[in-house]
C-alpha cells in the first residue's frame, strides 16, 4: 500500500466524493413525477386503448368484418360474428376485443386493410370487474369519439399505419407479386 | 462452578454425540434478489455453500411452442416476452434469422436504425441490471439514479414506436415506422450527456470499498471454465475472452462502425462490472456514430413475398388485397425449407434462434437459445465454496432474466 493508497482508505475519499454527489442531488430539481396529481401526455402513436374507427362521412363504423386484425392477433382476443342482411351485404353483428388478453403489438392495425381500427393514446382505465374489459362494438365506437376524433384520427393513420409505398427500396413499382 | 462445567461437558459428551449435519435452504422463488422466480436449494456447511441446485420453469410460458401456431409475423410480439428488460434486441435477433431463412437483404437505413435501437436496449438492460446488482449489494443510490437515465430512453423508445416496454418494433424485412430528425437529435443529445452520468454511477460505487469486498475476488471462473460451460456477453467477456457476436460475426450495421470489445481479467464480480460499465461507453459510442453516419433511404426490404404490401396499394389495388389477405391469413406461403441458426449479442449474451421450416407460413420448430437459461446452469459452478451472501453478487453478476430462461 503506497502513502496515496494509505491517505484515502484513512480519510474516507471515495465515500466523501459518493456523499458529495448526493449531496449536490438534493438542490437539483427533482426529476420525479408525482403521479395522480403530475400526468405525463402520452407521446403520439402510444399503442393503449383500442377504437374502432367511425368513417367521418358517412358516420358508421369503417369496418367491414373480414377478419384479418382476429387473424393477425398473437393472442387471440378479437371476436367478430358477421350475417347476412336483405340485400346480401355483409354486415358485423359484433366486434369484441377481451382488452385483458391483447398485448398491444398493434398488429390488427397493421393487418387491417381498411384502416378500421386503432390504438388511441388513452392508458389509464383500471377498474374493478373484469367484464368492463371486455369492449363491445359500441363502446369501441365510442372510444374512437373521445379520444381520436378529429384531426388526430387522420394523423393517426397517417403516421402509423405503416407500411407505405415510400418505406419500400422501389417505391415506383413496388410489390409486382 | 467448574464442576458444573465439567459435569455440562462430560454429559453433552455422553449423551449427545456432537455431530455436523448440513442444512438444506429454500432461496426463492419469491425472493428479491433472484431477479424474477429462480428458485435456489442451498446445501450449507456452515455459511459455506456446499451445493448449489437451481430449479427453473416458474415462468415458462411455452413461447417455443406456441411459435409453432403462429405465423413468422405474429413471434414477433412474442419475442418481446423473452427478455423484456431489452425486447428490442430479442424482435432483431428474430428478424435477423427469419431474414437469413428467407434471403431477405435488409436496406441501409434500416440496418442503421436497428444498431441505434439494440444499443439503446443494451444500455437499459445493462442500467436495469447496474440498479438492482447495486440494490442487491447494499447500494440504493445508484438504482434511482439509473432509473433517471432509462425513463429517457424509454420515452424515446416510445415516441419510436408507441410503446416503452414490450416494444415490437422490428418486421421482418425492416422496421415498422421510420425515425425522425427530431428523435435522432434528441437521442443524440442524451447522447452526449450520457457518459457523465456514467461517471456519477462510477464515483457512487466504483471504488467504494463496501462493493469493493463484496465483489472483488467473488463468483470467479476462469477463462477456460468460461468457455466450457457456454458463457456468453459480458459474464464471458468478464474472464478475459474476447468473444463478441457484433464483432464475430456482424450484423446490422455493427462493422460500419468503429468500437472495442471490453473484456476482464479475473472473471470475478467486479471484472463483470468493469465490463458492463464499459459497454455503456462503447454503446454509447456506437449511437454516436449511427446517428451521424444514418444513410437516407427506404426502410423495408424489396421482398414482396414476405412482407406485407403498403397499404396505400391495399386500399387501391386487387392484386395487392389478395396478397394481403393471403400473407396475414396464412403466412408467408413461399418460405424456404431447411433450418437456420442465426446468433446476435442481446444484452445478456448470445441470443440465437434456431427454426426449422418446412416450407408452411409457420415455423415447424423454432428452438431459442437464450442467454439467461445457459448462465443459470453455470450457477452451481459460481458459487461452489462461497459463502450465502455472496451467491446473491453472482446472480447478480450474470445479470438473469427468467422470462428468457424459461421461455
Amino acid at each position: 500500500m503506497t502513502a496515496k493508497e494509505f491517505i484515502k482508505k484513512v480519510l474516507f475519499i471515495e465515500i466523501l466524493k459518493g456523499l458529495a454527489l448526493t449531496l449536490k442531488h438534493l438542490f437539483s430539481p427533482a426529476v420525479t413525477r408525482q403521479y395522480p396529481a403530475e400526468r405525463r401526455e402520452p407521446f403520439p402513436g402510444s399503442r393503449g386503448l383500442h377504437a374502432l374507427v367511425i368513417d367521418e362521412y358517412t358516420g358508421k363504423a369503417k369496418c367491414v368484418g373480414c377478419g384479418l386484425c382476429a387473424a393477425m392477433c398473437p393472442s387471440q382476443c378479437i371476436y367478430i360474428y358477421t350475417s347476412e342482411d336483405e340485400d346480401h351485404k355483409k354486415i358485423v353483428n359484433r366486434y369484441e376485443i377481451e382488452v385483458l388478453r391483447c398485448v398491444y403489438c398493434a398488429l390488427c392495425v397493421e393487418a387491417c386493410p381498411f384502416g378500421a381500427v386503432a390504438l388511441t393514446e388513452h392508458y389509464e382505465y383500471s377498474d374493478y370487474s373484469r367484464d368492463v374489459f371486455y369492449y363491445t362494438k359500441e363502446r369501441l365506437l365510442e372510444n374512437w369519439n373521445k379520444y381520436m376524433a378529429g384531426q388526430k384520427g387522420k394523423e393517426y393513420f397517417e403516421k402509423f399505419w405503416r407500411p407505405k409505398s415510400e418505406d419500400f427500396r422501389n417505391s415506383k413499382e413496388p410489390h409486382a407479386s | 462452578m467448574e464442576n458444573l462445567k465439567d459435569n455440562l461437558d462430560n454429559g453433552l459428551k455422553d449423551s449427545l454425540p456432537i455431530a455436523t449435519k448440513e442444512l438444506t435452504l429454500n432461496m426463492g422463488p419469491q425472493h428479491p434478489a433472484t431477479h424474477g422466480v429462480l428458485r435456489l436449494v442451498l446445501e450449507l456447511d456452515g455459511e459455506t455453500i456446499v451445493k448449489c441446485t437451481p430449479y427453473i420453469g416458474y415462468l415458462h410460458r411455452g413461447i417455443e411452442k406456441l411459435s409453432e401456431h403462429r405465423n413468422y409475423f405474429q413471434i414477433i410480439p412474442l419475442t418481446d416476452r423473452l427478455d423484456y428488460i431489452a425486447s428490442m434486441s430479442n424482435n432483431i435477433g428474430y428478424c435477423v434469422a427469419v431474414e437469413k431463412l428467407f434471403g431477405i437483404e435488409v436496406t441501409e437505413r434500416s440496418q442503421f436504425i436497428r444498431t441505434i435501437a439494440a444499443e439503446m436496449s443494451r444500455i437499459l438492460s445493462h442500467l436495469l441490471w447496474l440498479g438492482t446488482h447495486a440494490l442487491d449489494i447494499g447500494a440504493m443510490t445508484v438504482f434511482l439514479y439509473c432509473f433517471r437515465e432509462r425513463e429517457k430512453l424509454l420515452d424515446l423508445f416510445e415516441r419510436l414506436c408507441g410503446a416503452r416496454l414490450t416494444v415490437s418494433y422490428t418486421r421482418v424485412g425492416g422496421v415498422k415506422n421510420d425515425v425522425t430528425a427530431e428523435w435522432l437529435e434528441d437521442l443524440y443529445a442524451f447522447t452526449g450527456e450520457f457518459p457523465m452520468r456514467v461517471e456519477q454511477y462510477e464515483t457512487l460505487i466504483d471504488q467504494n470499498r463496501i462493493w469493493l469486498r463484496r465483489t472483488k475476488g467473488i463468483g470467479v471462473i476462469s477463462a477456460e471454465d468460461a468457455i466450457n460451460w457456454g458463457l456468453s456477453g459480458p459474464t464471458l467477456r468478464g474472464s478475459g475472452v474476447p468473444y463478441d457476436v457484433r464483432k464475430f460475426m456482424p450484423y446490422a450495421a455493427y462493422d460500419k462502425v468503429k468500437w472495442e470489445v471490453p473484456t476482464g481479467k479475473n472473471g470475478d464480480v467486479y471484472d463483470r462490472y468493469r465490463v458492463r460499465m464499459e459497454e455503456f461507453r462503447q454503446s454509447n459510442l456506437i449511437i454516436r456514430q449511427c446517428i451521424e453516419k444514418i444513410p437516407s433511404g427506404p426502410i423495408m426490404a424489396d421482398a414482396p413475398k414476405f412482407i406485407l404490401p403498403p397499404k396505400d396499394k391495399v386500399l387501391n389495388d386487387m392484386e395487392h388485397l389478395i396478397h394481403h389477405f393471403v400473407l396475414i391469413t396464412k403466412g408467408p406461403q413461399t418460405a424456404p425449407e431447411g433450418e437456420i441458426y442465426v446468433a446476435t449479442e442481446a444484452p445478456k449474451g448470445e441470443l440465437g434462434f434456431y427454426i426449422v421450416s418446412d416450407g408452411t407460413g409457420k415455423p415447424y420448430r423454432m428452438r431459442i437459445r437464450t442467454p439467461s437459461f445457459v448462465h443459470i446452469s453455470a450457477l452451481p459452478k459460481f458459487s461452489e465454496g462461497s459463502l450465502v451472501a455472496d451467491i446473491v453478487a453472482s446472480i447478480g453478476s450474470i445479470d438473469i432474466v427468467l422470462g428468457e430462461c424459461d421461455r
